[in-house]
């Protein structure tokens, strides 16, 4: 079964659920009562119980009288949106916080957890959402590093390298101990974190968002390694946010949000529709995306980059013989691992990087080397990737922030001085328009939320009249519910006639929005094709730089 | 809501910072004070009554705050581009020297014209060579706060080469001074029988004039923007280099003028020592007053006050003057400490109603 075919049966039963508006969700405190129960016979007992667990940021309850237990053998999947506190509950765990209240149980011992050390004492390691590897040295010298048998004078890096070949093969993480880490791909430095877990002999591994950077080869050959692991009488925790994952790889399933436990299910008796209601706290109402209607007439080209090669920011030819249409009215996404060449394709149409070699036109006019406002005047509208930094200026108001790109023109100001009554409509129509919750029209937009702060860059770049519209990453980080509007907002852009270009590292995303999908891979576009003749697997092989045999 | 209330009195709190770390300072000397057995007490009453205890006191300390308020205004704005420019020193004698020549010429001699004639020329001299650390950073990339401070010292070489050759007075033998400029293109004093003069208007004027450019304008808000964020300001489509080049034009040219109200207002003269080292206090002003016009304004009072409170100090006490630097040093290192508690501070609220 394809993605496509997941979601479509996925927003089929949604649409039923939101008729039925009772919630099935198991009551957590009943399973308390069985978890208590065999707490005390050691030996059936989970590996680990958390009990009454509560951490708070300041005046944030990140976590609020949690009850979790992992059962030896098994994956556990934590699954919520961003922010319900998932992280700040295996941190816990693994010692980095400590809980206001509660009590932990590993191996049916009371457990206090100071430090990682502790908790590597115990068993438990933490493969983090950003690796915390040095670049320079090698596989070995990272798995090493800090254990006390490596602090004599002269390291045994045979001894170690032994010990590394022989949990690769045990577990099927393949690794070459040898090669700098610099040089691996993000699969394998994930493997060599895992590695660096395992190496100090613990049996329960806790991996937060594993799955974000990999392409869906690597991710494959992860769910098998953590198969083959549990099968081995490991114990895994595994954190995502993403429903097909929890389906495909988890035993069980605690839901958290906003820091309370909304339910442990098994993954056998349940869907992921049931899953994502838990997850939201409310029927998530998607329309039936539309699909690309299939014109036989080409609509015209608004984008087209002919030839284009780019240095990268290391100064080395990064861009290599960019070839590109984009058609007016439809979205053509962009898949590919982070880092392959989306930012610097952006950078490059959007005039913020130096086009080396080769063409870039749009709507006829060549735009190659102009200057970002004459682009921008040209018909371009731009949400780049780390919309906070690049796309707003945090010490702002909301109010100039939404005029960032046309302060100069017109109603905005005259000759001299700026028009702050004009600049005032203006922000009061967006902001109502694309329903951006604010505290103060004055105040800094630094105090506002991500998804507000999103908004308000979609809000000036969609109001722009333009003809191509660049969106990177725009729903990274966002709950379901703004997820769907901003999708929402990008067909509507597309039947005004605009050409969409969405560069995404969210495979399922561009599944579901585009009418053509590219695959950039260091630095090239491998391939364009119509989604009609795709599936997930061509897609995936060809993220990875693997040619497909036709 | 909470929070939002917080993070009010959390910027208030920071709006007292300079106030406390300046009471802090003075603790601190008044101790050392005592150590050399000298009343503070009474130290720093002689010290208040010579800044603000005479005519010629208030006149006195309200000359130096108009000297000390347009190079901390020309600092101040130059870092709302978040450029450094450190060489307001030789940006005022460049800008004196401009004046200079325009009041011992024949402009010089007509009435009203020629005070206008030598403000434009400090602010054409002083901005027109603040452009080469500009020009320098935007070519080439060199930081500009090392061709500013460097610049300082071939300015002040080069007015003592023209002080002691072609722009000395002819008719004097040993001073290395110019000739005195015409009286029609002097500052008139506005407080009779002291040395009061109409620079501090300028002065005033000033702080409008930086105010509305930085807030009204079209240029002003392209300059905050790079100052704030110049990755997102290229994003938007913004103008980077111009800039760069514009605020230190502007920099340049209110330290200029500086230069010039020194001339046509204090000394009508160009000589070696006509500012005693303004331009490095000035950098004090402009963090202090967190490169807000008005809160420069406040600074630069504060720091008029105590020097010349100080110098009276000196006469009647025979406390070193150097004490008085001290206690500049100590404000300032005071008021870093502050700002950088009162940041953090800051952070953390906004953090947490992140979220809220
Ligand atoms: N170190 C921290 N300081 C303050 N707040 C934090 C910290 N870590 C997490 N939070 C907040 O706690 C909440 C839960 O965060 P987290 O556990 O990271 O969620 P998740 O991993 O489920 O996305 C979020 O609102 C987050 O902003
Ligand atoms: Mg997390």
């Amino acid at each position: 079964m394809t993605i496509k075919d997941i979601s479509k049966t996925f927003f089929a039963k949604l649409a039923k659920f939101q008729k039925n508006t009772k919630t099935s969700v198991r009551d957590p405190d009943s399973l308390n009562v069985n978890v208590r129960n065999y707490a005390k016979n050691k030996d059936n007992g989970p590996i680990v119980f958390m009990k009454g667990i509560t951490c708070r940021f300041g005046n944030l309850i990140a976590n609020q009288n949690i009850t979790f237990d992992l059962k030896k053998g098994e994956i556990h999947a934590l699954l919520g949106e961003n922010g319900a506190g998932k992280t700040t509950l295996t941190s816990l765990l693994y010692g980095l916080y400590q809980p206001e209240s509660g009590e932990i149980y590993v191996k049916g011992q009371h457990a206090v957890i100071r430090s990682p050390s502790d908790a590597i004492n115990l068993g438990i390691a933490m493969v983090h959402q950003h690796f915390l590897l040095t670049l320079a040295h090698s596989v070995t010298e990272n798995i090493i590093v800090g254990l006390k048998s490596t602090k004599g004078i002269f390291l045994n890096l045979d001894k170690a390298e032994e010990k590394i070949l022989q949990i690769s093969k045990k577990y099927g993480l393949k690794i070459d101990p040898k090669s700098t880490v610099g040089n691996l791909s993000v699969g394998e430095q994930q493997r060599v974190e895992i590695i660096k877990g395992l190496y100090r002999d613990v049996d329960i591994l806790i991996l937060d968002e594993p799955t974000g950077m990999l392409t869906p080869m690597e991710e494959k050959a992860l769910f098998e390694a953590l198969r083959s692991m549990v099968n081995q009488g490991l114990s895994i925790i595994f954190i995502t946010h993403k429903l097909r994952e929890v389906m495909e790889v988890s035993n069980r399933i605690t839901v958290l949000r906003g820091g309370n436990v909304v339910g442990i299910v098994k993954t056998s008796e349940t869907s992921e529709d049931e899953l994502a209601r838990m997850m939201v706290g409310r029927t998530v109402s998607v329309n039936q995306i539309s699909q690309g209607s299939i014109s036989k007439t080409t609509p015209p080209t608004v984008l087209e980059i002919k030839n284009v090669s780019a240095l990268g920011n290391s100064n080395v030819l990064f861009l290599k013989d960019i070839r590109l249409d984009l058609r007016k009215g439809e979205i053509l996404g962009i898949a590919g691992v982070d880092g392959n060449g989306q930012n610097e394709l952006a950078e490059v149409i959007a005039g913020l990087r130096k086009v080396k070699y080769g063409e870039i036109s749009m709507d006829g006019r060549s735009i190659a080397n102009l200057s970002p406002r004459q682009i921008r005047e040209l018909g371009l509208s731009y949400v780049p990737e780390d919309c906070l930094h690049t796309g707003l200026i945090l010490e702002y108001s909301i109010i100039e922030n939404l005029v960032l790109d046309r302060w100069y023109t017109k109603p905005y100001s005259n000759k001299l001085f700026l028009n702050k009554t004009e600049m005032m409509k203006f922000a009061d129509k967006i902001i109502a328009d694309f329903e951006i919750k604010i505290i103060e029209l004055n105040a800094p937009v630094s105090s506002m939320s991500g998804g507000n702060l999103q908004k308000i860059v979609l809000g000036r770049e969609l109001s722009r009249d333009s003809k191509v519209l660049i969106v990177h990453n725009p729903t990274r980080g966002l709950d379901i519910g703004a997820t769907e509007y901003i999708h929402k907002q990008l067909i509507k852009q597309k039947e005004n006639g605009v050409g969409v270009l969405l560069l995404s590292l969210d495979l399922d995303e561009i599944l579901t929005v585009s009418d053509r999908i590219g695959v950039i891979y260091e630095g090239k576009i491998i391939k364009i094709v119509e989604k009609q003749n795709t599936d997930i697997d061509q897609i995936g092989l060809l993220m990875g730089g693997k040619a497909i045999k036709t | 809501m909470k929070v939002e209330l917080q993070r009010k009195r959390l910027i208030s709190f920071r709006s007292c910072v300079p106030f406390l770390s300046g009471g802090f300072a003075f603790v601190v000397v008044a101790i050392i004070l005592s150590l050399a057995g000298v009343n503070p007490i009474m130290a720093y009453g002689v010290m208040l009554k010579g800044a603000f205890g005479s005519l010629h006191g208030i006149a006195d300390t309200l000359v130096k705050t108009t000297s000390l308020l347009l190079l901390g205004l020309a600092v101040a704005v130059a870092f709302k581009c978040k450029v450094w420019n450190l060489g307001t020193e030789g940006q005022l004698y460049i800008g004196a020297l401009g004046a200079t020549l325009i009041g011992i010429s024949i402009i010089g001699s007509i009435p009203i014209l020629g005070i206008i004639a030598m403000l434009a020329a400090g602010f054409v001299f002083g901005g027109c060579f603040a452009l080469i650390p500009a020009a320098l950073k935007v070519k080439f990339g060199i930081s500009e706060i090392i061709v500013t401070v460097l610049l300082n010292f071939v300015v002040l070489l080069f007015i003592a080469y023209l002080l002691h050759g072609p722009l000395k007075d002819p008719t004097t033998v040993f001073n290395p001074y110019s000739p005195v400029i015409f009286s029609e293109s002097q500052l008139p004093i506005i407080l009779p029988h002291t040395r009061l003069h109409a620079g501090i208007i300028i002065a005033a004027l000033a702080i409008i004039a930086v105010y509305v450019l930085l807030s009204k304008t079209k240029i002003g808000f392209e300059i905050r923007s790079v100052g704030a964020n110049i990755k997102a300001a290229r994003y938007a489509g913004m103008n980077v280099t111009k800039s760069i080049f514009v605020i230190m034009g502007i920099s340049g040219g209110i330290a200029g003028i500086t230069g010039a109200v020194l001339v046509s207002g204090v000394q009508h003269l160009l000589i070696e020592g006509i500012s005693p080292g303004y331009g490095f206090i000035a950098v004090i002003i402009a963090l202090l007053g967190r490169n807000n016009p008005f809160g420069v304004a406040i600074a630069a009072f504060f720091f008029a006050a105590l020097m010349s409170g100080s110098e009276v100090m000196y006469r009647m006490l025979g406390i070193p003057s150097s004490l008085a630097i001290t206690l500049q040093a100590l404000v300032l290192i005071f008021v870093l400490i502050g700002e950088i508690f009162a940041r953090l501070q800051i952070h953390k609220t906004e953090n947490a109603m992140k979220n809220w």
